[in-house]
């Protein structure tokens, strides 16, 4: 199969565009199952009725498993924001108003963030100890089962020419509480080393969803301890030190 | 000590576990207190004999805290705990009132579910096993995973040494390999779990469904205020900061100074060695105390030279606390958290206002229901405290004491109960609010023997009698008591008739001034009442006498009410009540600017002798019944020459009134042998010498004078057994078809009798002397003592009926309320409104039979048309296969009218 141009390069996947079509190429290393799991995420939540590109198809092309959904012209906030640094916190406003729109949404077959989590620590290297610790907030922590997008960083919308906004790459979606969703986006600015934007983003979001600070740095261990599960080991000794926390007593 | 007992580590491990410990306190709930009293013993003193071992280990093993210090924890968990409950009965009956027929007995839960902290591993184990044994409980121990060799090895200990003394094997329990799935099914589990650690847990703990007694987390603020003594207030929380590193969730999170003593604690808190952080060390702290918004685990239990380090600050070796002086107590600061290590902050308070502001914000964003600590002089700054009392919301306000061994109770203060478990409160989001201690592991049941209630019998303390007597008894006013201004309340006939004559004569000759009302009307208002009042409030008089039927004693008694307390509200006065004793309203206190004379002019009311007043509000038609013995008048006066021109028509509706007012006296729930003897001996009198009253009323002196007497007995009577349904009913018709209060007491009389004659009523009345419905009987007597004739007591009650119906004939009272309200349909349209007030009249409460509206409502009907009641249909004696014995109340059903 021809494309007409490389969207995006991952570590273990490629993005390719063929008119009106993106054609998500996952390489040997990815489990079926995971492929599947996206597209199954993406379908659920195309059903929700927001703004995201629409599945075509997911099969085998040229012996590789693909996704193959809407392509959407515009650029990513990602992208505005190191074009226009000015606007930065314009940009993350507009960020907000997205995340907060897919949390007004549910989705009920999605898997539950809790149990995700749930998993994520037993997968961690963390002692017993600090695991036992985990696993107590998270079962404290509010069950609710708002939509959640589980990476949502300024590299995952994209404002098309009529300034919408589309919401790509639902791999990560699961339903569950917000701020743990609010958590896990402060930690990814936090991992590109934005840590004046990390604090930016979370002053706009406890402010627009009238959200105390503190519900959302509950989570920030939690979500610390998931990201560990991917291995970097630069981001090893950060992480360790968000997740080594107490609880008050 | 059992050397096979398995080690629990799986799911499957800790249910055969729980398992075990249930099968043991199985054993345990029979032992006696003596039993459990030397188990408790035995096992306090071996873990105050561990005390070093295990806080050596729990030190080792957690890296957190001070032996020494956990030394103390150790043994006053075993000490202060035995003492505190060494002679606390916690076994069977654990009180009783025997006059009162109340016990209570002291039973275990069963199994308690505890979930042990790292700070305080060892001394909460000692402390929940001391109080689980204590209380006959099992106990099943989940540690910690950073602590749980240590958790355990308390637990083998007290273990040991409880069965070594006689408990059960098995009777404590623990997670050897803890996991957060073992401790929910603990939590699932366990009959009542303790809960102490942080929020997770707790919260936990409560959603585990099972009851919970869980604790929450402090951030207690310490003010030192302008009075305190500066060095007593600095070296307490230093002593307390320091203990076990800060380890204790009451322990001083902050301290509050007042600004005009700031620099003189700032120097003290420096010269006995604690670090006051500079420039940019203090936010080299904060970012290691703190990693977003949580606790730093590191920090927990260390000392202060170590967090230090972590912040790479450089302290003196030594130093005992660091304190931060910052200014936000938002938190948005670091400082203004909880820090379970020696780390300080402090406050510059401007006033003590200002202090107590910062306080509650402290408390509000981490310790709500926890504790707060004060430092002043409590001679002085009483009001201070006062204050601060009332502003914090926590469930331990602790004065000039370390908080950390003040909020656990008795080292520094010696009535709050020795805990290591110290509730929160609903603020906290607890069930608990004070130290949690033995009591919290109890089931108390309670014993409560049937007790009958204390009645009483009330009259008038002077009751003259005799035809002549007036002058006689009203001698009393000048003699005895010395009034000088009589104020008399009447109603315009008898006014214009002279009847006041006799009195004002007699007042003028013992040159007592004197004042008539005359304008009394029948049902009288409110209006009325206070136009009186109003009168008596120009003429202020030590004495009203008040001359009439029921309408002027009434009004009279009104009137006395709103002369000496025009303060007093007619509505709260006749809200309704179940126990004249137990009202929520309480009636003022009567008598202090007037004496209450009452002279009856009537043969019927009883209001001479009654704590009743019936008053209408002419706006709104409402009656306002009162009663409350404070209504009673201090003295009737029974003159039968006030009675000899009574008309017919009076002379009847009046002695009908009587006749109800015994019958239902009789009737009554509250009755009693003195109300009895009143009543049988009314009814006795008014059936011989009403009719003669009737006829020959003008002359014959002896009927009238035993009629007067009759009523008087009968107001006696109802003046404390009360009323019952009949009255209720005949009051609403008087209200609402203007018909005489005694023919509308004639008109219902026989439904009442038929009603409440039943022996299987729907409802029976509340109270606790009227053991079953015996009201049959209780009419039976009445016919008995007439000398009326019966087969059985169905037919007594007929042959009494029947008596009533003829005496209303003789005296000319129409059988039927429509003789008295022919229009049909206005009686129709507004008869569901008077079921509903007749329903919620004060009389309903001592019928013997608790009408349901439907029921007053039958009443109405039958007593409008003429016919009769009829019980609803009931299940038939043979459904229950019983043998009827007419003897036997319990078989009510054999006897019920089906």
């Amino acid at each position: 199969m021809k494309f007409d141009r490389i969207v995006a390069v991952r570590n273990n996947k490629t993005v390719y565009r063929s008119g009106d079509l993106c054609y998500k190429v996952f390489d040997d290393t990815f489990s079926k199952a995971n492929i599947l799991n996206e597209a199954l995420n993406q379908a659920r939540v195309e059903e929700t009725g927001l703004k995201i590109p629409k599945l075509h198809e997911v099969g085998i092309i040229d012996g590789r498993w693909t996704i193959v959904y809407e392509f959407v012209e515009g650029k990513t906030l990602s992208q505005l924001i190191s074009e226009d640094p000015e606007n930065k916190s314009k940009y993350l406003d507009r960020l907000v108003d997205v995340q907060m729109q897919i949390n007004s949404k549910t989705c009920p077959l999605l898997t539950k963030h809790t149990d995700k989590m749930k998993r994520k620590i037993a997968e961690t290297d963390f002692d017993e100890t600090t695991k036992y610790e985990l696993n107590v907030r998270l079962e404290s922590m509010p069950a609710h089962n708002k939509l959640l997008h589980g990476d949502l960083t300024p590299s995952n919308v994209i404002i098309t020419p009529d300034d919408e906004a589309y919401i790509i790459d639902w791999s990560h979606a699961t339903q569950g509480n917000a701020s743990a969703d609010a958590a896990r986006t402060y930690l990814t600015f936090w991992l590109k080393g934005d840590i004046e934007g990390a604090e930016e983003y979370l002053d706009i979001f406890c402010k627009k969803s009238d959200t105390p600070k503190k519900y959302v740095q509950k989570w920030m261990s939690i979500v610390a301890a998931s990201q560990s599960v991917k291995g970097s080991e630069k981001e090893a000794e950060f992480l360790k030190n968000w997740v080594n926390v107490a609880e008050y007593q | 000590m059992d050397v096979n007992r398995e080690t629990v580590d799986g799911v499957k491990k800790l249910e055969a576990a729980i398992l075990r410990v249930r099968a043991a306190q199985k054993k345990f709930s029979a032992y006696t207190q003596k039993q459990v009293d030397d188990i408790f013993k035995a096992a306090a003193t071996a873990a105050n004999q561990a005390r070093l071992p295990l806080a050596k280990l729990a030190v080792e093993e957690t890296g957190m805290g001070v032996v020494e210090d956990k030394v103390i924890k150790n043994n006053y968990a075993a000490e202060h705990i035995y003492n505190a409950y060494r002679n606390v009965k916690t076994c069977g009956v654990i009180w009783e009132d025997k006059s009162y027929g109340t016990k209570k007995i002291a039973e275990p839960v069963g199994i308690i579910g505890a979930v042990i902290p790292t700070t305080n591993p060892t001394s909460t184990v000692i402390f929940k096993c001391l109080i689980s044994l204590k209380t006959r409980n099992g106990i099943v121990i989940s540690p910690h995973p950073r602590a749980k060799r240590s958790t355990v090895e308390a637990a083998k200990i007290i273990l040991d040494a409880a069965v070594k003394a006689g408990a059960p094997e098995g009777i404590i329990e623990w997670i050897d390999a803890p996991s957060l799935e073992m401790t929910n099914l603990l939590m699932k589990e366990a009959d009542l779990i303790l809960a102490t650690g942080g929020p997770g847990m707790v919260k936990a703990a409560y959603s585990s469904g099972k009851p919970a007694v869980g604790v929450g987390p402090g951030n207690t603020p310490a003010i030192i205020d302008e009075s305190a003594d500066v060095m007593l207030a600095v070296s307490s929380v230093i002593h307390s900061k320091t203990f076990d590193n800060g380890m204790i969730c009451a322990s001083e999170q902050s301290v509050i100074v007042h600004d005009k003593i700031y620099n003189k604690v700032r120097e003290e808190f420096a010269d006995r060695g604690c670090y006051f952080l500079k420039g940019d060390e203090i936010e080299k702290v904060r970012k290691t105390i703190l990693i977003n918004g949580a606790l730093n685990a590191g920090i927990v239990g260390q000392k202060a030279k170590k967090i230090a380090e972590l912040a790479k600050v450089n302290v003196p070796e030594g130093t005992k606390v660091l304190i931060g002086e910052v200014e936000s107590v938002d938190v948005s600061e670091e400082f203004a958290h909880e820090k379970l290590s020696p780390v300080l902050a402090m406050y510059r308070a401007s006033d003590i206002h200002d202090a107590f502001d910062k306080a509650e914000r402290l408390i509000a964003d981490g310790g709500y229901g926890h504790t707060s600590s004060i430092y002043l002089n409590t001679a002085t700054a009483k009001d201070v405290l006062d204050e601060f009392t009332s502003r914090m919301k926590t469930c331990r306000i602790l004065v000039n004491t370390p908080s950390s061994q003040g909020g656990i109770g008795d080292l520094y203060n010696f009535k709050l109960a020795p805990s290591l478990t110290l509730g929160c409160g609903s603020w906290g989001g607890n069930s608990v609010s004070e130290n949690v201690g033995v009591k919290h592991l109890l089931n108390i049941k309670t014993v409560a023997e049937r007790r009958e209630n204390m009645l009483w019998f009330r009259a008038p303390e002077k009751v003259y009698i005799k035809k002549g007597c007036l002058p006689v008894a009203l001698d009393e006013l000048k003699t005895v008591m010395n009034k000088k201004k009589a104020f008399i309340v009447t109603d315009s006939f008898l006014y214009s008739h002279g009847c006041t004559k006799p009195i004002t004569d007699k007042l003028d000759e013992m040159g007592i001034e004197h004042s008539v009302f005359f304008n009394v009307a029948p049902d009288p208002t409110l209006a009325c009442a206070k136009e009186g009042a109003k009168q008596m409030a120009a003429f202020q008089p030590d004495c009203i006498i008040a001359l009439g039927g029921g309408s002027a004693m009434d009004a009279g008694k009104i009137m006395w009410v709103l002369y000496e307390h025009p303060e007093a509200d007619f509505m709260d006065m006749a809200m309704r009540f179940i126990d004249i004793r137990k009202r929520v309203y309480t009636f003022p206190k009567m008598g202090e600017k007037a004496y209450f004379v009452a002279i009856p002019t009537s043969a019927g009311t009883g209001s001479e002798v009654t704590p009743f007043a019936v008053i209408t509000d002419e706006q709104s038609g409402v009656k306002y019944p009162l009663a409350d013995y404070q209504l009673m008048p201090n003295m009737a006066i029974i003159d039968t020459d006030f009675h000899m021109t009574a008309p017919k028509g009076l002379t009847a509706a009046s002695g009908i009134d009587a006749v109800s007012h015994a019958l239902e006296a009789y009737a009554s729930v509250m009755a009693t042998d003195y109300t009895d003897g009143l009543a049988i001996k009314a009814l006795q009198t008014i059936f011989k010498y009403l009719p003669r009253a009737y006829e020959n009323g003008l002359t014959d002196v002896e009927a009238r004078e035993k009629m007067a007497n009759a009523a008087t007995m009968a107001g006696m009577a109802f003046a404390n057994a009360f009323l019952g349904v009949c009255h209720s009913m005949a009051h609403k018709l008087g209200a609402f078809h203007h018909i005489p209060h005694g023919v509308a007491n004639a008109l219902m009389l026989e439904e009442v009798l038929r009603y409440n004659s039943a022996e299987a009523p729907v409802k029976m009345g509340t109270f606790s002397q009227y053991a079953y419905p015996h009201t049959l009987r209780r009419y039976a007597e009445v016919a008995e003592s007439l000398g009326l004739s019966g087969a059985d007591d169905k037919e007594k009650l007929e042959s009494l009926i029947k008596a009533i119906n003829d005496l209303k004939t003789t005296v000319g009272i129409k059988p039927t309320i429509r003789d008295y309200v022919p229009d049909e349909k206005d009686f129709l349209d507004r008869l569901d409104a008077m079921v509903e007030q007749a329903f919620d009249d004060q009389c309903t409460g001592a019928n013997p039979r608790y009408p349901l509206m439907s029921e007053i409502k039958q009443m109405y009907l039958n007593a409008y048309y003429g016919e009769h009641f009829t019980e609803p249909k009931m299940p038939k004696a043979s459904v229950s296969d019983i043998q009827s014995d007419p003897h036997d109340y319990k078989r009510t059903y054999s006897k019920a009218k089906i």
